[in-house]
C-alpha cells in the first residue's frame, strides 16, 4: 500500500469512527433517561398507573408481543377487579397483575384471568427486552410457558431451556399474579 | 531487427517527445483512483462499525459480558463488511478493473478471504461467550440454546459453515488437488453463504433495525453489492455477446499446439485498445461451451478486415484439458465473450518509454500492445524469450511491427540456467553476465510488460526491479489461474 492511501484510510476511517463514537454516546444518554423512567414508576406493582407506564415502553421500543397492545385496558380493570376482591378469598373471576420482576435482560411481568378458580389466560404485561436477542427468547419462551402453566394451573412448572432467566422471571411473577388472586 | 537507436537522453527526452506528459497525467489519475478505492474500502469497514457505535453500540462495554458481545458484534459486522468487498473485487467493475487490474483486484480478494473467515468465526465465538456469560452458561451450551430458542439462527450455522468450506477449497494446498471444477462449484456457495447469514442479521443482530443508521448503510451496501455482481458478471457479458456476434471465421496453426483463433464480428471499433487485454471465451460447441477460457487478444481488434468485417484474434497453446480441444474449434461457431478485463493495456502506461519482455505463449498479448500503444520511435524494447526460434509465437510478426515503429527486438533462445534458478535468460547469456538493464539500458525510466510463466515472471520482475525500475512501473499479467 502506498503512503498516501494509507494516511487518507487511516485518517478517514479514524474520522468515521470518532463520528460514529461521538453520536453513539449521545443516543447512550437518551436510552438511559428513557430507560430509567419506566422502571421508576413499575416500582409501585399492581397499580393502574405502573403497568401502563411498561406497556406503553414495550411497545414502543420493540413492539415485542401481540398481547402486550391489548394489555393496556386489561390491567386498568386489574386494578380495578383486584382491589375489592383482596383479602376476600374470593375465587371469583378476573385479572391480576403479577410483580414487576427485573432481570439483566430486562424486567418480567405478567398477568392472568382467572374464572371459577381457574387460570383460563396468562397474558405477558413486559418480557424480556434489553436486546433484540432477548425479544426473540422472549417471544419464542411465552407462548411455551404460558401453556404449561395453564396445564399445571401453577407456577410449578418446568423452565424453558435456553430462557432459564425468562422462565424464572415469568414464573415469579405469575406465582406474585396467583397470591394476588388467592388461588 | 533494429539498431540500437539511442541509448543516451534518458532524463532529458521527458518532456519533449510526442505527447509527452499524457501517460504521467494517466499515471497519475490511475494513482488516485487507486488510494481512493483503498480509502474507500477501509473507510466502509470503519463506517460499520462506527454507525454500530452510533447506533448505541459501545453501551454494551459496561459489563464483561456486554464487552464480549460488543466485541462479537464488531467482529461480525467487520466480517460481513470484507465478504462485500471481496464480492465487489470478484465482480469485475470496470472502475476496479482499469485502475489495479483483473489479476490484482483477485489477488486482494484472495488476500480478504482469511481475514474475514477468521471475523466471522470470532464474532460466532465471542457472541457465544458474550451471552452465555450473561445468562451463566458455557459458550458451548449457549451456541446450543441460540439454535434451539432463537429462529434465524440455524441459518446462521449453516452459513458458518458454507463460508468455510468456500475459504478452505480455496486454501492453495486444497485448491491444487481438486479440479477448476470444483473449487468454482463450492465457490458459488458463497452466494448461498451470504444468503443464509442475512435472516439473523435483520432478527438477533441489528443491523437492519428500524430507525437505526446501519439499516440504511446496510441496505445500500447489500443492494449495490448485488446490483454490481448482476450487471457486470451477467448482464454485460450477455450483452457484448449479442452485440458483437462473435463467429469463428478461421483456425490457424502458428507452430505445434499452438493456434491462432480468428474471429469475425460486430461493432469491433469499440474494443479499440483493448489489444492485449483479456476476455473470457466460451465456443459454443458440443463439449465445449460449459468451459469459459480466459485468453489475451494477440491482435488489436479490427473494425474492418479485407472482406469488411470486424476481426478479432487470440493465439491459443494446448495447456489446459480445454484448450487442447480448442485446435479443433470449427468455423462457424458462435462465440460467447466477457470483457475486455486487466489492464495489460496502454492504459496501464506511466512513462514514454516501454520494455516489453515475453516469454512462450505470453508472447502473444506482447504482439498486440506493441501494435498499439504509443511510443516515438526508438522508444520501445521488445525482448522475446523461448527455448528454440520456433517458440517465440508471432516473433516474426512482431519483428515486422517494430520494423514499421521503430522498436528494438531482442530474440532470446535457449534453456535456462540450471545453476542460476533465479535468472530469466538463457543459460549462455546467463554466464555472460547479462542481465536486463544490458538489453534494456533505459529501462529505469520505462514502463516494463512482463507475461510468461509464473516463476520466469517472477524472475523477470527481480531483475527489473535491482535494474531501478518502480513498482508501479511494473506490469505483469499472471497466466496460471
Amino acid at each position: 500500500m502506498r503512503i498516501r492511501s494509507a494516511i487518507s484510510a487511516t485518517l478517514a476511517s479514524a474520522g468515521i469512527l470518532l463520528a460514529g463514537w461521538q453520536s453513539g454516546i449521545h443516543v447512550e444518554d437518551t436510552r438511559g433517561a428513557a430507560a430509567s423512567t419506566p422502571a421508576g414508576t413499575s416500582g409501585t406493582t399492581g397499580a393502574t398507573g405502573s403497568s401502563s407506564g411498561t406497556t406503553g415502553s414495550t411497545g414502543s421500543s420493540s413492539g415485542t408481543t401481540g398481547t402486550s397492545s391489548t394489555s393496556g385496558t386489561t390491567a386498568t380493570d386489574s386494578g380495578a377487579a383486584a382491589e375489592p376482591t383482596t383479602g376476600a378469598a374470593a375465587k371469583a373471576g378476573g385479572t391480576y397483575a403479577g410483580s414487576v420482576v427485573q432481570t439483566r435482560f430486562g424486567a418480567v411481568q405478567v398477568q392472568i384471568t382467572v374464572n371459577a378458580g381457574s387460570i383460563t389466560d396468562v397474558t405477558a404485561l413486559h418480557l424480556t427486552d434489553d436486546d433484540r436477542k432477548s425479544i426473540m427468547i422472549s417471544n419464542r419462551a411465552a407462548p411455551l410457558l404460558k401453556a404449561e402453566v395453564l396445564a399445571a394451573q401453577s407456577a410449578d412448572v418446568q423452565t424453558i431451556g435456553g430462557a432459564t432467566i425468562t422462565s424464572d422471571a415469568y414464573l415469579s411473577s405469575l406465582q406474585a399474579a396467583i397470591d394476588a388472586a388467592n388461588l | 531487427m533494429n539498431t540500437q537507436l539511442l541509448p543516451a537522453m534518458a532524463a532529458s527526452s521527458r518532456g519533449t517527445r510526442k505527447g509527452p506528459g499524457t501517460f504521467t497525467a494517466q499515471h497519475r489519475r490511475r494513482l488516485f483512483r487507486a488510494d481512493l478505492l483503498t480509502t474507500s474500502a477501509w473507510a466502509s469497514v470503519a463506517a460499520a462499525v462506527a454507525l454500530w457505535l452510533a447506533d448505541g453500540g459501545a453501551t454494551g462495554f459496561s459489563t464483561p459480558a456486554g464487552a464480549f458481545t460488543a466485541l462479537g458484534i464488531v467482529a461480525g459486522l467487520a466480517g460481513m463488511d470484507l465478504v462485500l468487498l471481496m464480492l465487489l473485487l470478484a465482480a469485475r467493475i470496470p472502475l476496479i478493473d482499469q485502475t489495479v487490474g483483473h489479476d490484482r483486484a483477485l489477488e486482494f480478494h484472495r488476500k480478504l478471504g482469511k481475514p474475514s473467515l477468521y471475523l466471522l468465526l470470532a464474532h460466532g465465538i465471542l457472541v457465544a461467550i458474550g451471552y452465555g456469560m450473561a445468562e451463566g452458561l458455557d459458550p458451548v451450551s449457549e451456541a446450543v440454546s441460540l439454535w434451539v430458542m432463537v429462529p434465524d439462527m440455524w441459518l446462521a450455522y449453516i452459513s458458518m459453515a458454507l463460508f468455510i468450506a468456500v475459504v478452505v477449497t480455496s486454501l492453495v494446498a486444497v485448491r491444487r488437488r481438486f479440479p477448476y471444477e470444483f473449487w468454482y462449484a463450492v465457490h458459488l456457495l458463497t452466494y448461498a453463504a451470504v444468503a443464509t447469514s442475512i435472516p439473523h442479521q435483520f432478527s438477533v443482530g441489528g443491523l437492519f433495525a428500524e430507525g437505526t443508521w446501519q439499516r440504511w448503510y446496510w441496505l445500500a451496501v447489500c443492494i449495490a453489492t448485488g446490483a454490481a455482481l448482476l450487471h457486470y458478471r451477467v448482464l454485460e457479458p450477455v450483452v457484448a455477446t449479442f452485440r458483437h456476434q462473435l463467429t469463428v471465421s478461421r483456425v490457424v496453426q502458428v507452430a505445434p499446439g499452438v493456434v491462432s483463433i480468428e474471429m469475425h464480428g460486430l461493432h469491433l471499433n469499440e474494443l479499440a485498445g483493448t489489444g492485449g487485454r483479456f476476455f473470457i471465451w466460451r465456443f459454443l460447441a458440443p463439449g465445449l461451451w460449459w468451459h469459459p477460457h480466459p485468453f489475451s487478444l494477440s491482435a488489436e481488434p479490427l473494425q474492418f478486415d479485407a472482406s469488411g468485417r470486424g476481426l478479432l484474434r487470440i493465439t491459443v497453446r494446448n495447456l489446459g484439458r480445454g484448450s487442447a480441444q480448442l485446435a479443433a474449434v470449427k468455423p462457424g461457431t458462435k462465440v460467447a465473450v466477457e470483457g475486455p478485463y486487466g489492464i495489460f493495456s496502454t492504459a496501464a502506461r506511466s512513462r514514454d518509454k516501454v520494455v516489453m519482455i515475453g516469454a512462450g505463449i505470453g508472447i502473444t498479448p506482447l504482439r498486440a500492445l506493441l501494435e498499439s500503444t504509443p511510443f516515438a520511435p526508438g522508444q520501445a524494447t521488445v525482448i522475446l524469450r523461448g527455448r528454440s526460434e520456433q517458440e517465440l509465437y508471432l516473433g516474426d510478426e512482431i519483428l515486422e511491427l517494430a520494423g514499421n515503429r521503430g522498436a528494438t527486438v531482442f530474440h532470446l533462445t535457449g534453456g535456462r540456467s540450471g545453476r542460476h534458478p533465479g535468472s530469466w535468460l538463457p543459460d549462455s547469456t546467463t554466464k555472460a553476465g547479462y542481465r536486463l538493464a544490458d538489453y534494456a539500458p533505459d529501462v529505469a525510466t520505462a514502463d516494463v510488460y512482463v507475461c510468461g510463466p509464473a516463476a520466469w515472471a517472477r524472475n523477470v520482475l527481480a531483475d527489473a526491479r535491482a535494474a531501478g525500475v518502480k513498482e508501479d512501473q511494473l506490469h505483469y499479467e499472471r497466466f496460471d489461474w
